[in-house]
């Protein structure tokens, strides 16, 4: 398998064979980070199109220094950070759909990060993952704040150390801890009010 | 929750990544440290959850989407040599705003006069204006005044006038009254007169009457 840097200089060099193989190195992990956050199929194929744009337009600019997957990463939560805001400040879907009986108050109550997909076309089917704990994953998540949310994101579906985590977003290994543990304590709380959640149950 | 170091130790129990000497650490920690030990128990649900996520497959899409959306900057950089006159029709505009907006922010003032022409900055010229304005000012509140002034004039003029015929009418009034009661007085004083002297001649008679009487024997 050839490494990043070396496809990312192939690519750089105009080979679109290197480009495609980077991108399906990693196009999965950004689907699935994208659907976490925007729960539904079509949302999350867009904030990945996104997301490998604003690469590609960047890629002279990585300079190996650092893992690409935290470059990668950091390009993917500024774009979903971007999106979200778009969002808020023009919420056409979320205006022109009745209001979903089975939307959880957290996710209303958390400034809706995500307007568009809490309405009726966030259902289980339109989510593009009929599994129950994705969907619950998804709004769980929504009710977080969008630190909490990437150090989540980072620590355990990225499987990333604390070090790298603290040299990407550029704090502390300690406040990178502190921060997963407040988040992991959000998630719990949030947990406690929806026990239909809980997978013990 | 008194023990401080459970937001690290929960970190760290959590963390796939942990070395194993600091994993055995760690457990070493949880087993002993009762706070620890129910704050992992607590929090282990929603890590559960969260490793829960069924990943899904992506989608086919346009992998080629970068590159033909965002071509690769040579011809850009082949454009950029080469000064040509283009360059010049290009930042005239700017430079042109520049200009206008030095002059602005200075004041600045072009005088055209018969002597011909003067650039000024800054204050001067605003304060000249001042200048000029306050004279004009002075002047017309001079006019105004001497305007008044003679209106004023005029009105005391006329009530003076007016005044001045009315006292004199009475002055003759009240010399004509006086004459007329000194003719009066002096009418009386002559008719009291003539009573005296008649009455001075009646006691004359009376007393040469007396004495002739006497006379007689």
């Amino acid at each position: 398998m050839e490494p990043d840097n070396e496809l990312i200089a192939n690519a750089l060099n105009g080979s679109l064979h290197a480009w495609e193989t980077l991108v399906r190195r990693y196009e999965g992990r950004v689907y699935n980070y994208s659907l976490r956050l925007t729960g539904n199929r079509d949302d999350a194929l867009d904030l990945m199109q996104d997301v490998f744009l604003g690469v590609y337009r960047n890629l002279s600019r990585f300079r190996g220094e650092s893992q690409f997957i935290s470059w990668l990463f950091r390009i993917a939560h500024n774009k979903a950070v971007d999106l979200a805001r778009r969002r808020h400040a023009n919420p056409v879907k979320g205006q022109a759909l009745p209001e979903d009986p089975d939307a959880w108050p957290e996710s209303q109550s958390s400034g809706s990060q995500w307007p568009g997909s809490q309405t009726s076309d966030s259902g289980p089917q339109e989510l593009a993952m009929a599994i129950e704990s994705n969907v619950a994953i998804h709004r769980l998540l929504q009710a977080l704040s969008p630190e909490q949310r990437l150090i989540l994101e980072l620590k355990v579906f990225q499987g990333m150390t604390f070090d790298e985590i603290a040299m990407m977003q550029e704090i502390s290994a300690n406040t990178a801890k502190t921060r997963f543990y407040a988040a992991l304590k959000k998630l719990r709380a949030l947990m406690e009010g929806h026990h239909e959640l809980s997978p013990n149950r | 929750m008194s023990c401080h170091r459970t937001a690290d130790i929960v970190a760290d129990y959590f963390d796939a990544r942990l070395s194993p000497p600091a994993r055995l650490a760690v457990q070493q920690h949880v087993s002993t440290c009762t706070d620890c030990r129910a704050e992992v128990a607590a929090l282990a649900p929603a890590h559960e959850l969260l490793l829960s996520w069924q990943q899904q497959p992506v989608p086919e899409w346009d992998r080629s989407h970068g590159p033909a959306a965002h071509q690769p900057r040579q011809p850009l950089v082949r454009r950029r040599p080469r000064p040509t006159w283009g360059h010049v029709g290009r930042w005239l505009p700017l430079a042109a705003s520049l200009v206008l907006s030095v002059a602005v922010l200075t004041q600045t003032r072009l005088d055209v006069s018969a002597q011909g022409w003067q650039l000024s900055f800054g204050t001067s010229a605003a304060e000249r204006q001042l200048q000029q304005l306050d004279g004009y000012l002075a002047e017309q509140a001079r006019v105004q005044q001497q305007e008044n002034q003679q209106m004023l004039e005029a009105a005391l003029q006329q009530f003076g006038d007016n005044t001045a015929d009315t006292l004199v009418q009475m002055a003759d009034w009240f010399e004509q009254q006086r004459a007329l009661d000194i003719q009066r007085m002096e009418a009386g004083f002559q008719q009291m007169l003539d009573r005296d002297y008649q009455t001075v001649n009646s006691v004359q008679q009376l007393a040469s009457y007396v004495q002739y009487q006497g006379d007689l024997p």
